[in-house]
């Protein structure tokens, strides 16, 4: 039997149990209630629709966004639910290489979340084409954005998961990570006028800038400097780096821990 | 191995001739633990054991709490690695080659966990198919270790409602669902009622007969009942290796032999 064949085998149920849990019931829930506020709020605070559809799609694509972050609640509990549950002593004991059960694991959480983002744009698309009647290209660059974005999300939710003890701890670490550490760092480089397209969450604006900058998101006549969007081309860099070092580092620790 | 053993012995002296022709024969033994030594932190768990067991042997390990028998366990099955030392299972490296190694055995460690969002039938499909056991022999031989531990009630229920007992009879069906040569068990039987530790016994006695396991316990009925040798172990360190009738001529019970060899503690 081969380790692709065992790759799928645990693909196939890491992924059943998605679809069993509630949580990624309550993350659609998530993305379509963030998705009802833009459509809903939008035209209350500003008397109606913009007349630029590039700025109700960047709005719109915050959806998908939270269900890319959504991917922490699916992968804390991967790696650090085994050794805290207990389960490893049933998975592990088969003979089956770690390295194929972390990759399936991250299939499987991948697989999830694209099905989320997935629904996120169908949505964005609809509301797009009923207001506007016409779905700009950008709208693709955004979508494959989330998707890189969602990939290094879970790589960095996958080394916090194979260094914590508990799911809880792992998740909470790489929240406060990307929304906490990174968002803090974020503002000061941007007061300091430096870039910070190296950090996960500057990285994660890309989809949403891409529709035209920082802009969209402000009023046409504001007082305020408006700050200078990362370049997209270097944010693609940066998430593809924390996709591959945080999955390969997961992939090392897991293989390295011991289940005592 | 055995080729590079024949090569070997063929441009040795006769008396390092007999020694590696010994070790040869000693790892196609089903389990070989040799030398073995592990540390957690600065406490010394495991101080160079070093015992093997036959095929088609029941051996039991006995010692009192904290005298490395889950640890030794844990080792063999890969879960954890030896700070020195090394321990085969049929002749293959369990450090160097785990999946290998695992491929040769059913395990029970402690009181196993299972995925709460699937049922006994599901669990059981997924640990067969990547023991690459598929279609119709699987299904047939989950239904066959279902009816074996007492599960065919529950066996479409979700394991969320499982007790502990349950548990431990999924942890069986997994254990012997591939048919192992070898079963290595730590403490089996814990958390079943009375009649469950009964049947339990029954069971791995009956399903015993044509393998080879290793048993760790704190149950001397248990091992008496289940095994035909017994290795005691206490602070790390092999006390006694022995037919329980031998251990029980010199000591006149297997409890006078257990509490004697580990100064009174059970």
């Amino acid at each position: 039997m081969s380790e692709f064949e065992r790759l799928r085998i645990v693909a196939g149920y890491e992924f059943l149990k998605h679809l069993r849990r509630k949580r990624l019931y309550w993350i659609l829930g998530v993305v379509i209630v963030a998705e009802l506020a833009v459509l809903i709020g939008l035209p209350a605070a500003l008397g109606g629709y913009p007349d630029d559809v590039m700025r109700t799609a960047a709005m719109l694509s915050i959806g998908p966004s939270l269900a890319t972050l959504g991917a922490v609640f699916f992968a804390g509990d991967a790696i650090a639910g085994e050794f805290e549950r207990k389960t490893g002593y049933i998975l592990f004991t088969n003979p089956v290489s770690r390295s194929t059960i972390v990759m399936g694991k991250f299939l499987a959480c991948y697989a999830a979340v694209v099905l989320l983002t997935i629904l996120g744009y169908v949505i964005v698309c609809i509301a797009l084409l009923a207001i506007y009647g016409q779905v700009p290209i950008e709208t693709a660059g955004s979508f494959g954005l989330c998707l890189l974005f969602a990939g290094s999300v879970l790589a960095v939710t996958f080394f916090f998961s194979s260094v914590s003890k508990g799911a809880m701890g792992a998740t909470v670490i790489t929240l406060v990570f990307i929304m906490v550490i990174s968002g803090v760092l974020e503002g000061i480089l941007a007061m300091a006028d430096l870039p910070s397209w190296f950090l996960l969450s500057t990285a994660g604006d890309s989809i949403a800038t891409v529709y035209g900058g920082y802009e969209a998101f402000m009023p046409g006549d504001t007082a305020y400097r408006i700050p200078e969007a990362p370049d997209i081309a270097l944010c693609i860099l940066s998430m593809a780096v924390y996709l591959v070092v945080g999955f390969l580092l997961s992939l090392w620790i897991t293989k390295r821990r011991q289940l005592a | 191995m055995c080729g590079i053993g024949v090569r070997l012995t063929s441009i040795l002296p006769e008396s390092l001739q007999v020694r590696v022709v010994a070790m040869g024969d000693r790892m196609r033994e089903p389990i070989v633990i040799e030398n073995l030594s592990k540390y957690y932190n600065r406490f010394l768990a495991l101080d160079n054991l070093s015992l093997s067991v036959m095929a088609n042997e029941n051996v039991g390990l006995l010692g009192p709490n904290g005298a490395g028998k889950s640890t030794t366990l844990k080792i063999l099955c890969g879960l954890l690695r030896p700070s020195s030392g090394t321990a085969y299972i049929d002749g293959i490296d369990v450090v160097e080659k785990p999946e290998q190694a695992l491929s040769r055995i059913g395990v029970i460690v402690e009181t196993p966990e299972f995925y709460s969002f699937l049922t006994p039938e599901e669990t059981l499909s997924y640990l067969g198919r990547l023991r690459g056991m598929r279609g119709d022999g699987l299904r047939s031989r989950i239904k066959e270790v279902i009816r074996l531990v007492g599960l065919e009630e529950w066996a479409a229920a979700k394991i969320e409602k499982f007790s502990r007992g349950m548990k431990q009879r999924l942890g069986l069906a997994q254990a012997v669902l591939h048919d192992p040569p070898i079963l290595i068990l730590d403490e089996p039987a814990l958390g079943l009622d009375p009649r469950g530790v009964v049947e339990f016994r029954e069971i791995i006695e009956g399903v015993g007969k044509e393998k080879t396991v290793f048993f760790a316990s704190h149950q001397l009925i248990e091992v008496a009942q289940i095994c035909n040798k017994v290795a005691l172990i206490d602070g790390g360190r092999l006390l006694a290796y022995d037919d329980i009738a031998q251990l029980e001529t010199k000591y006149q019970s297997l409890e006078r032999a257990y509490l004697e060899l580990t100064g009174g503690a059970i």
